[in-house]
């Protein structure tokens, strides 16, 4: 009986070394699908309309993929002193198609507005409506969120905001941050709540 | 290199000359019982001559093959039992069997054989076997391993542990799973070996580099995971195992099942699983929300043995769905200060079985096929493994996203050993090949660019091992050689697809002395070589990795977006030598056992902090993998005294020192120095009881201070600005030392053959809070706080 199992054993082996054979040989990798990436954010574009009309004003920052290198910032916000103006933004995704619903990340934002808030920060002597500096240092600060600009609960998401520059001329720094606040958003929640979506830093000019 | 190996081999063609040679291939197996008849699992039977011995298995049974025509004495050791010394004269294969007879005195814990199954050369090797093993059960692989001296663990939570020998990690220890060797996605380091801790009888660690048999990637030891022996009698056993524990509320199952045939001698089968369920722990202030995991396997082996061959087929599924603590998902180095900051973490929530994400699910299935047949003193085997290991991580993505993993991989490995073992009475020689066939895919739509490729490598090695035996000397030596080709194909930074095609080479070689010295004392040393193709995971993996809001750069990512072509790289592979000495000392009262050992790794890949990049979503961590020349000199020092009767005291400790040996600076994750005072209380028999033992641990961590230093993410963007190199940085400081107070305690109660053990143990019992260092984890939270588990046992 011995001699049969190891008989079969060889039998056993003989076999397992041919699968293996097969394996190898047959082992052709496919390549990988290739992946929209929804998540990504190629570039955000600040656009500051000016209220009652005339050359809306914009600034662009780009990022270069998924590798470790830098965002660009094409130029700084060049706004004009005393003047009131509407921000709102092009967030797109340019590693999607443009007719993808992934390309346009603002409408995502949109619809998920219960779980996105934006908050900002500027050199106090730019804006002379909202006050102060900001929302992200304490929420509670002075901030134009449009009446329409609101998710589904009616808190604000920050997609449309108004502003009025002071009436000297002056320069300073404007930081856009978006929140993602998932389960917690609420009129309490501040800038250190939830994870990072934005955050950009622009040179503002006033002239 | 070559010449240490001839050395050797001519040593043991001198003796053939010297002996007349004799047949060694005969077989001695039995049953070791207590005089009532109730089988000993884990029992150690010794062979005093030879310095080798067996541990009996879950129904007592024990083999040791490969004796010689000669008298034996046999020694067998139970704790509880009294000590017995049988001299057997070998004239053939024969069983015996030998009853123990219960002591009323205190005996010294079932004392670790120098050698087990599988480990053949001289190493330092520690094992976790009977009582010590039986104190583990319901902990994982990793949690478990933690008990031996110079093994400790890389942790990411409080379920989630890896085993570090002597200071290194991951691509760097190999685990044999039940002979095969495990292949999951071992590169990340919040990925756990995917094994039921509760399929093992004894589970070995070797601590020296290229135990040259299993492998490449050996440079800082191998796992040994070794189940029971399969029963050739017609016998049915088994065991249930219940644990229950307050921290995480879990609860644990586990059986085992196994038993013979009537009409078909050398018949066994097993069927064996485990099931456990825990919700969030909580460290002493907090409840550490979404740290949760359920876990179920199960495996079933058959398998024929008779005294010279044997076939057997063995078959395992592993399945885990494990959560990663809820505030530690972030995405910029601002969340990071922010989470850093914040106690108790964001996300912190009433207790809950429910996972959320960020969490994984791993499922590792094993089919395993070994024949071998014994033809003279002549020992043939195959070995026949195939491998399916699928990897879901899901982060805290946004809507429709959020179901989808951002990671889904599946690694199919196939495996085939063939090794030839010949055996005389003063040496044995081992020869195999080992080839190896893996497949890495990245599976369905992630909606990310993957983060490794997909890949196909071939794999093939072939050793040779001889070992002699000499006066009072075992020497050994061995080489490997080792062929390792790889296509990857896979989507850079830009989502454009890159080919690339890897070949690696390269020889490792050990060799390796044994002394005995006096009666009680035997020293070891080896000096090994071990080199390891890098994972491809090093090579090419770039983004973001389970929640952490860092991005991640494999070595052949530069600075732009592009993938440098692998002939241009300056890659250089890993290369080890590691000198390891040990001395042991086994008296009847006292036993002690120092090792000293240095490890230096020439081009060490890790992965480095390198600074900030500033991308739309903010400013985020960035790490790269580098290399540099690493080196780690340690101690392991542990002793036990029995001080009176029925008290002994124990203690132990690990140092180590490791520096990065290139930029003269330290490393990361080293776990720190450790120290344990033991004290443990036996009494053999109270009225109907048995074994009962209480014990009181004191463990104290030392703050590692020789971890690269806390930079300010300000401190990190003004270097970067004024264009100077960081030198190697953290983002949080290393966590103070810390003292943990644990207590165990024991009983068992024998009804009938059969016999049931009750368990009940404290860890932290003085709710102590405290971060350690090696678990990635600390930036956020304290570590787990009191837990009391019970468990109970029975056994048949």
């Amino acid at each position: 009986m011995n001699n049969l199992l190891f008989k079969k054993a060889k039998q056993v082996g003989g076999i397992l070394v041919m699968i293996s054979l097969g394996v190898m040989t047959g082992c052709n990798n496919e390549d990988p699908l290739k992946q929209d990436v929804p998540e990504f954010i190629s570039s955000v574009k600040l656009i500051f309309t000016p209220v009652g009309g005339g050359t809306a004003v914009s600034a662009t920052a780009t990022d270069d993929g998924f590798g470790s290198g830098n965002i660009t910032i094409d130029r700084p916000i060049n706004l004009m002193k005393n003047a009131s103006y509407t921000l709102t933004f092009e967030i797109l995704n340019n590693l999607a198609a443009p007719t993808d619903p992934e390309y346009n990340i603002g409408n995502e934002i949109e619809e998920e507005g219960t779980e996105h808030q934006f908050f900002f920060a500027w050199t106090k002597s730019v804006f002379s409506n909202p006050t102060g500096n900001g929302n992200i240092d304490n929420r509670s600060d002075p901030l134009n969120y449009n009446v329409e600009d609101k998710d589904a609960n009616g808190l604000p998401i920050g997609l449309i905001t108004s502003w009025t520059t002071t009436d000297v001329a002056s320069s300073g720094t404007f930081t856009v941050l978006l929140k993602h606040q998932p389960d917690l958003k609420s009129n309490t929640t501040s800038s250190t709540d939830g994870e990072t979506d934005i955050d950009l830093t622009f040179d503002v000019n006033v002239e | 290199m070559k010449s240490s190996f001839t050395f050797i081999l001519l040593i043991s063609i001198t003796l053939f000359d010297l002996k007349a040679q004799e047949s060694c291939f005969f077989t001695l197996s039995g049953k070791i019982s207590s005089t009532s008849g109730e089988p000993l699992p884990g029992a150690t039977i010794s062979l005093l001559d030879l310095n080798t011995g067996e541990i009996a298995g879950t129904d007592g049974l024990f083999k040791i093959k490969n004796l010689c025509k000669r008298k034996y004495r046999i020694e067998v050791k139970y704790l509880g039992y009294e000590d017995k010394i049988i001299v057997l004269k070998i004239e053939n294969s024969i069983e015996i069997e030998v009853a123990l007879t219960e002591s009323d005195q205190m005996l010294e814990e079932v004392v670790i054989a120098d050698q087990y199954q599988r480990v053949e050369q001289n190493q330092t090797a520690s094992a976790l076997s009977g009582t010590a093993l039986e104190q583990t059960k319901g902990m994982s692989l990793g949690e478990s391993l933690r008990e031996l001296s110079g093994v400790s663990s890389i942790q990411t939570g409080p379920a989630i542990f890896k085993p570090v020998i002597h200071g290194v990690h991951s691509q760097r220890i190999l685990i044999l799973n039940n002979g095969i060797r495990q292949e999951g996605q071992q590169w990340g380091a919040e990925h756990a070996p995917e094994i039921d801790p509760f399929i093992a009888s004894n589970i070995v660690v070797i601590k020296d580099a290229g135990a040259i048999k299993y492998g490449t990637d050996a440079l800082g030891g191998v796992v040994i995971i070794n189940p029971p022996e399969l029963p050739t009698t017609n016998t049915l056993g088994g065991e249930l195992n219940l644990i229950g524990q307050s921290n995480g509320r879990s609860g644990t199952v586990s059986g085992t099942l196994e038993g013979g045939a009537k009409r078909f001698k050398g018949f066994g089968w097993r069927v064996q699983g485990t099931g456990k369920k825990s919700g969030d722990f909580h460290a002493p202030d907090y409840i550490l929300s979404n740290t949760g995991y359920n876990e179920l396997n199960y495996s079933l082996t058959t398998g024929y043995h008779k005294e010279d061959i044997g076939i057997e087929i063995f078959y395992s599924h592993f399945k885990t769905e494990i959560g990663i603590l809820r505030g530690s998902s972030v995405e910029t180095v601002v969340d990071l200060n922010n989470a850093l900051e914040t106690e108790p973490p964001a996300y912190t929530k009433d207790f809950t079985y429910n996972l959320i994400n960020p969490h994984q699910e791993v499922k590792h299935d094993l089919l395993k096929l070994n024949a071998h047949k014994r033809v003279g003193n002549n020992e043939y085997t195959i070995q026949y493994g195939l491998q399916i290991n699928r990897r879901k991580e899901f982060d805290v993505r946004k809507g429709k996203l959020y179901n989808i993993p951002s990671i889904d991989l599946q690694l199919i490995t196939h495996t085939l050993d063939l090794e030839w073992e010949k055996s005389k009475e003063k040496t044995v020689r081992c020869i195999g090949i080992n080839g190896m066939l893996q497949d890495n895919n990245n599976i369905g739509n992630t909606y990310r660019i993957p983060f490794i490729p997909n890949f196909n490598s071939t794999t093939l090695g072939a050793y040779i091992i001889q070992k002699v035996s000499f006066k009072k000397w075992i020497l050994d030596g061995g080489v490997r050689y080792d062929y390792r080709y790889s296509k990857v194909v896979g989507y850079d930074p830009l989502n454009m697809l890159y080919r690339s095609t890897l070949k690696f080479h390269n020889a490792s070689l050990t060799i390796g002395a044994n002394r005995k010295i006096l009666k009680n004392g035997v020293y070891l040393t080896s000096l090994a070589s071990a080199w390891r193709p890098p994972h491809v995971a090093e090579l090419y993996s770039f983004g973001q990795h389970q929640s952490a809001g860092s991005i991640e750069n494999g070595l052949l990512l530069g600075d732009s977006s592009e993938i440098i072509d692998f002939n241009k790289a300056e890659y250089k592979n890993e290369k080890a030598l590691k000198w390891v000495n040990t001395y042991q000392h086994n008296a009847d009262k006292f036993q002690m056992e120092a090792t000293a050992y240095y490890n230096f790794i020439f081009n060490y890949i890790y992965l480095k902090p390198t600074g900030v990049s500033t991308k739309v979503g903010g400013p985020k961590p960035t790490f790269h993998y580098r290399q540099t020349d690493a080196s780690f000199l340690g101690f392991d020092f542990s002793l036990s005294y029995q001080v009176i009767k029925k008290v002994k005291l124990s203690a132990k400790t690990s140092l180590l020192r490791a520096a990065d040996e290139k930029n003269n600076s330290y490393l990361y994750f080293i776990p720190s120095n450790r120290f344990e005072m033991n004290v443990r209380f036996e009494q053999p028999e109270l009225k109907k009881w048995k074994s009962f033992y209480v014990e009181s641990k004191l463990k104290y961590t030392a703050k590692q201070n020789r971890a690269p230093v806390k930079k300010t993410i300000d401190e990190i963007i003004q270097a970067e600005e004024a264009g100077e190199t960081l030198p190697p940085f953290d983002f949080a400081s290393a966590p103070n030392g810390y003292f943990l107070w644990n207590i165990n305690m024991g009983i068992s109660c024998p009804i009938k053959k059969s016999k049931m053990d009750f368990k009940v143990s404290v860890t932290n019992l003085l709710n102590t809070s405290y971060r350690e260092y090696t678990n990635r984890m600390r930036y956020y939270a304290d570590d787990v706080g009191r837990n009391i588990s019970l468990a109970v046992k029975y056994s048949f």
